[in-house]
């Protein structure tokens, strides 16, 4: 398949902590007071998306301390330090910032005594404090620098959402992946992406969304560049969606295996995450927007706990359980009387 | 497989018509076309994957051919390329 073997795009390396500091108060809501070093910023960055919470450090163990990690102060730390004299306070910080720490918060409100925070300032190491409590605010910033530091990759087909399952449709350029997804967006569907489509793995989900330069554009061929949203308005696109099935549309191979019931499942594994597969041929007088719609559908049923593959094949067993039994082998009328229906 | 680093020549770089002309070009070959840059790949065939690029003037593109043609392709890709894909240069 063209598309599973796209490589992953190259992790972001590193991010500096004044962009880690606006976009947490812009994006994530944050407040975040400066204390100390505020200008060093820009030359500190964090490199990967694991926190650290310098407790032994402040006690005096170095020998394994993650410094190159965000570091948390919360109240543990400062009752500690609030337990030594000045002097000792002193040393333990000096523990700590003897190493090229990127930043260090202090959440729950907590502050530092003015002359660490002037020890802070000397080794140039950046303080900010929060309100936010210990594990919430670790949780929020693990959550933003999981999807800072996340593997992503790129796919070519056209990313929609059918009735809220995310459909991604790919095949060989030129087949229609753009008309179909059009043609879903008229039916009241929402596009996500088209042609150029970013995945994004947040634990082990992948999240499609369009680039900042294709975002909402589309080619149909012989027509050139159209813009979804200035043409079929807001509510025919969103942002990002999770990808939950793949739909492959390939031309009619009379060697191609097709599925015949839907007991067996195909997957894809895109960024180690394995994705449902429906490989469809296509044929004259197929509508290939209608199965879109019933692929989500079925995904749907699936989720809700009926698998209409099953049920049938529950049934034949059933049936086939009676004969051997001895029962009735004819085939039965759907119904068992006809009630007088003149009409 | 084939690969190949090109250059863009034109001073206003990979914008829509040049796109337009590479996307026409590879189309007419039945072989797989993709173009890498900064780390991302996208299918040569498509115009939107094409722009999305926007490669600038004396950008470098790893481009990746596969498939029964593509040294015919190679090779009119790269004189598309070198000719400023038939375009006057504004």
């Amino acid at each position: 398949m063209p598309f599973s073997s796209q490589p992953p795009i190259p992790i972001k390396e590193k991010i500096s902590v004044d962009y880690l500091v606006e976009k947490l108060r812009e994006r994530v809501n944050i407040s975040l007071l400066a204390c100390a070093a505020e200008k060093c910023g820009s030359d500190r960055f964090i490199t990967e998306a694991e926190l650290h919470r310098p407790g032994l450090a402040l006690a005096g163990y170095v020998k394994l301390f993650t410094y190159q990690r965000i570091q948390v102060i919360g109240n543990t730390e400062t009752q500690f330090l609030e337990n030594l004299s000045e002097e000792e306070q002193k040393k333990a910080f000096r523990n700590l910032i003897q190493f090229e720490i990127p930043v260090i918060f202090l959440t729950d409100g907590n502050v530092l005594p003015f002359y660490l925070i002037e020890m802070a300032e000397e080794a140039q190491i950046p303080i900010y404090s929060t309100p936010y409590e210990t594990t919430q605010f670790m949780y929020l910033l693990r959550d933003f620098l999981d999807d800072q530091f996340a593997l992503q990759t790129m796919v070519h087909g056209a990313m929609v959402d059918v009735y809220g399952i995310g459909i991604l449709i790919v095949g060989k350029s030129g087949i229609g992946k753009s008309e179909v997804a059009l043609d879903l967006v008229e039916r009241g569907h929402r596009l996500v992406a088209d042609d150029v489509i970013m995945l994004t793995k947040k634990s082990s989900v992948l999240m499609a969304s369009a680039t900042t330069m294709s975002k909402h554009f589309m080619e149909i061929r012989g027509l050139g560049i159209i813009d979804v949203m200035s043409m079929f308005g807001i509510r025919s696109v969103r942002y990002q969606k999770r990808l939950e099935v793949i739909m492959e549309l390939t031309l009619w191979d009379d060697t191609l295996e097709v599925n015949r019931t839907g007991l067996e499942h195909d997957h894809v594994k895109l960024l180690n995450v394995d994705i449902p597969l429906i490989q469809l041929p296509i044929t004259p007088g197929k509508n290939i927007t209608v199965i879109a719609e019933v692929i989500a559908m079925n995904h749907l049923l699936r989720h809700y706990g009926y698998d209409a593959a099953k049920a049938f094949q529950d049934r034949i067993k059933s049936t086939i359980a009676e004969k051997t039994k001895g029962m009735d082998p004819s085939m039965k009328r759907a119904i068992e009387y006809f009630e007088g229906d003149l009409e | 497989m084939i690969k190949k680093k090109i250059t863009i020549l034109n001073s206003s770089g990979l914008h829509a018509r040049p796109s337009a002309a590479l996307v026409k070009l590879a189309g007419k070959f039945k072989s797989d076309f993709y173009i890498h840059m900064y780390g991302y790949r996208v299918n040569g065939k498509s115009i939107l994957g094409v722009m999305t690029l926007a490669a600038e003037q004396g950008a470098e593109l790893d481009i990746e051919l596969d498939g029964p043609d593509e040294k015919e392709a190679l090779e009119a890709i790269e004189t598309l390329v070198a000719n400023k894909f038939g375009m006057e240069d504004e």
